[in-house]
Parts: C-alpha cells; sequence; structure tokens
C-alpha cells in the first residue's frame, strides 16, 4: 500500500499552508487542518490510550495546542503530519504516566489489545507503515524479538516493564532488543534517504 | 541530566521518540532538551525517522464532541487573552498560554521561556491561481525571514527566483535570490518587525540566473501576499 509520492507532496503543502495559516488566527483553516488530521490523530491515540474518553481528551487537548502553538511550527523543519503526531504522542504519553500505576492489564492472546477487531495488531501495523514509506527492508533487517517490542512500545505506548511482562521476557533482553533495533533502524533509514 | 556521550544523548532521544523513557527519567530529559539544541535536533531526527510509521494507521473518526470542546476551550482562551492584552500585559498572558500549553507539546516548542514577547512575520506567497507556494516568517526580533517552498515550483535552468519586499510607496525592494527546492533564509537589515515596517506585501519574481540586473523585477512576479503579524 505504497503511498504515491506527488499526492503525499501536494497533502504535505496544504497541510503546510493550513498551519501557517493557523499560525495567523485563521479559524477556518484550524477547522480544515482538524478534518483532515483528526481521523489519523485519534487512530494514533487510541491505540496508545486504549479508552475512547482518555483518547478523545488528548485529541481535544493536542489541537488547542496546536492552534496557540502553529507558528512554531513554521519554524521548524519538520514535515506537518510528523509535527502534529508528536504532539498527540506527547501528549498520550504524559497521560499514560499520570495514570494509576497500573490499569492496563494485558492478555497473552490479545496482542495490542487494538480497539476493533479487523484492526492490524503493532506488527501488522509498522509493517504497513514500512511498506508505506518504501522502507520495508529496514523493519525486515530487525531480528523478530526487536521487531515485536518496537511496534508495541511505538503503537501501544508500552513501557520496557510491560514490554518485559507481555514478551515474557527479562527485563535486560527487552531493553537490549528495543536498544539495538532501534540502532539498526537508524542505520537502515538514514541509508534508504528517509533520515534527515 | 548526565547525557554522557553524544552516543547516549542520541540513544535517550530515540527511547524518547519511541516512548519507551518513561516517568522521572522523560521529565529530565525534556529539561535537558530545552536547554541543547544539539539533542533537540536528535529529537527531531528521530521524530522523523519513527512517527511516519505511524501514517498507515487506518483512521479513526473521532466523535464530534471532540470539535465541540475544542472550539469552546478556544472560545474561552480568546476571551481570557483579550483581558489580558488589555489589563496584565503580555509576561502574565504569556505564563497563562505557556501553563495552559505546558504539557504535550513537542520538543520544538521545549525552548526556554522567551525574555521579551514572542511573535512571528508570516507571509503565505500564492500564485494566480490562489494556491500557496511559498510561507515566509521571522521572529518579530529575528534578523532573518525564513522562506519554505510549500509546493513544488519549477524554475527553468537559467532562471533563478528573487525575493523582494513591496513598501507601501516606492520601489520594491530585494530581499535576495532564494531556492525553491529547499528552506531558505534571507537576511534583514535589522530585526524583522522594524525591517518589514511599512512593508505591506512580499513578492517572488523569475529572474535571470545572478538576479534582476536592474535592481527591480524584470520578470514576471509569480508569488505574492501580505505580511501578517501574530502579535
Amino acid at each position: 500500500m505504497a503511498v504515491d509520492p506527488a499526492k503525499q507532496l501536494e497533502r504535505n503543502a496544504r497541510l503546510m499552508e493550513l498551519l501557517a495559516r493557523t499560525a495567523l488566527s485563521d479559524q477556518r483553516a484550524f477547522a480544515e487542518l482538524y478534518r483532515a488530521t483528526s481521523a489519523h490523530l485519534y487512530a494514533v491515540a487510541l491505540r496508545i490510550l486504549r479508552e475512547q474518553p482518555a483518547a478523545e481528551e488528548a485529541l481535544q487537548e493536542s489541537f488547542v495546542n496546536i492552534w496557540h502553538h502553529a507558528r512554531s511550527y513554521v519554524a521548524t523543519k519538520s514535515q506537518p503530519l510528523t509535527w502534529l503526531t508528536s504532539i498527540v504522542r506527547n501528549r498520550c504519553l504524559d497521560q499514560l504516566r499520570r495514570r494509576a500505576v497500573e490499569t492496563v492489564t494485558m492478555d497473552d492472546e490479545d496482542e495490542g489489545m487494538a480497539i476493533a477487531t479487523e484492526d492490524p495488531g503493532p506488527l501488522e501495523a509498522l509493517l504497513a507503515g514500512a511498506d508505506a514509506r518504501a522502507v520495508g527492508r529496514c523493519v525486515d533487517a530487525l531480528e523478530a524479538g526487536q521487531k515485536q517490542a518496537i511496534a508495541l512500545a511505538f503503537f501501544q505506548g508500552l513501557s520496557h516493564a510491560e514490554l518485559a511482562r507481555h514478551l515474557r521476557q527479562p527485563l535486560g533482553t527487552v531493553k537490549s532488543w528495543i536498544r539495538r533495533g532501534l540502532e539498526r533502524l537508524r542505520t537502515c533509514l538514514d541509508g534508504a534517504g528517509a533520515g534527515p | 541530566m548526565n547525557l554522557g556521550s553524544p552516543d547516549r544523548a542520541d540513544a535517550l532521544a530515540a527511547q524518547y521518540v519511541l516512548g519507551t523513557l518513561r516517568g522521572r527519567a522523560r521529565r529530565r530529559f525534556e529539561r535537558a532538551v530545552r536547554a541543547d539544541r544539539t539533542l533537540r535536533d536528535a529529537v527531531q531526527r528521530w521524530e522523523e525517522r519513527l512517527l511516519p510509521f505511524a501514517e498507515a494507521l487506518p483512521p479513526v473518526e473521532p466523535p464530534a464532541r471532540v470539535w465541540q470542546a475544542i472550539q469552546a476551550s478556544l472560545r474561552g482562551a480568546r476571551v481570557a487573552r483579550t483581558t489580558f492584552w488589555s489589563s496584565l500585559g503580555w509576561w502574565r498572558g504569556l505564563a497563562v498560554v505557556s501553563l495552559a500549553a505546558v504539557v504535550g507539546l513537542s520538543i520544538v516548542l521545549l525552548k526556554p521561556a522567551p525574555e521579551r514577547p514572542e511573535g512571528t512575520l508570516v507571509a503565505v506567497l500564492a500564485g494566480s491561481d490562489a494556491k500557496a507556494a511559498l510561507v515566509a516568517s521571522a521572529d518579530r526580533f529575528g534578523r532573518y525571514l525564513t522562506i519554505k517552498a510549500i509546493s513544488r515550483i519549477d524554475v527553468p535552468a537559467d532562471r533563478t527566483l528573487q525575493l523582494w519586499i513591496l513598501p507601501g510607496t516606492g520601489n520594491p525592494r530585494s530581499l535576495g535570490l532564494i531556492d525553491a527546492t529547499a528552506a531558505a533564509r534571507v537576511a534583514l537589515s535589522g530585526p524583522a518587525d522594524e525591517a518589514l515596517r511599512n512593508i505591506p506585501a512580499l513578492a517572488v519574481s523569475l529572474e535571470p540566473r545572478g538576479g534582476s540586473p536592474t535592481g527591480l523585477p524584470t520578470g514576471p512576479v509569480l508569488f505574492s501576499g501580505p505580511v501578517q503579524r501574530t502579535y
């Protein structure tokens, strides 16, 4: 499911323009920015927070932040969707931190606890994301454990301890999977021209 | 926070973006990022590497109440803002806005609190089809203008793009040549707020390589747009 690069370029340009206009307090541009990106960002939040009310709250707070800080975007080199995604993800990770110590339980069969059953699990999501960017070989280059740990951490927001429990591996093993997996990803992605 | 070697700093940036850097370590790291430009760049590079993986997630339409709540919250903020602009002044205003937004911001926002009022000048430059092609922006106290191309601009090999400021009265003045493919920076004669005072608009014309030989635009004006201020 590779994304058409021309279409992607066009979409990015449109989002940049909407962000620039949002920075100028253009409410119509902000509404269009919401329409264009909220379903994507809500999906990101739902994965990490796994509860609708929490994900709605994170999305709402993120967009309020985006309204107030769109002008900070104008000066960055980030792609618009990357910038928006980082705001939502950080918001979600903060919410996880504030939650009571352990509200998350994960069954072994219930890998990923996707919201809807037809949703792909974290591993499938990672592969789909790699395909869309034509960087499949970078994900293929990861060992199975590295791949799984990174996918769960990234899409489900699992901590090292949660990963160790979920994957039934010693904490040290999981940490090293993550660390080495990230190193490998960096080398491959930067080589693929997907890096900076 | 002890970041140790550059390798360790980069590894922490990776764990921060992946989400496995948690709790107090995450807070400490965010504080370190605020003070350290290299670290901020490392985080941004990891965001560009990892976050696009999320783009293939099947989208989920949020309930309509989310947008309603956003609007309600912004209406409240607008009322509050006019109050403190007029009565409490910028400092208090800035504090309230930062407080409201302090959590969950992208790393690009995690810079030290400014010692002077924030403000940005922005011009969205569009062609005759009204499609935006370039965004020019500057910090109000900054001495350069950042130009970003937001759509593809085809420039013949023997031509170049030249950026102009269009004063309310008098001739356009050149700000320099710009690259259509990447973000460009052009120097201003002083802080943007002063350099662009009484400048209602910016424009970009197509010129021979090396720039206009006459000091005035000679080629067609491809894009133009009003200079607007966020302050």
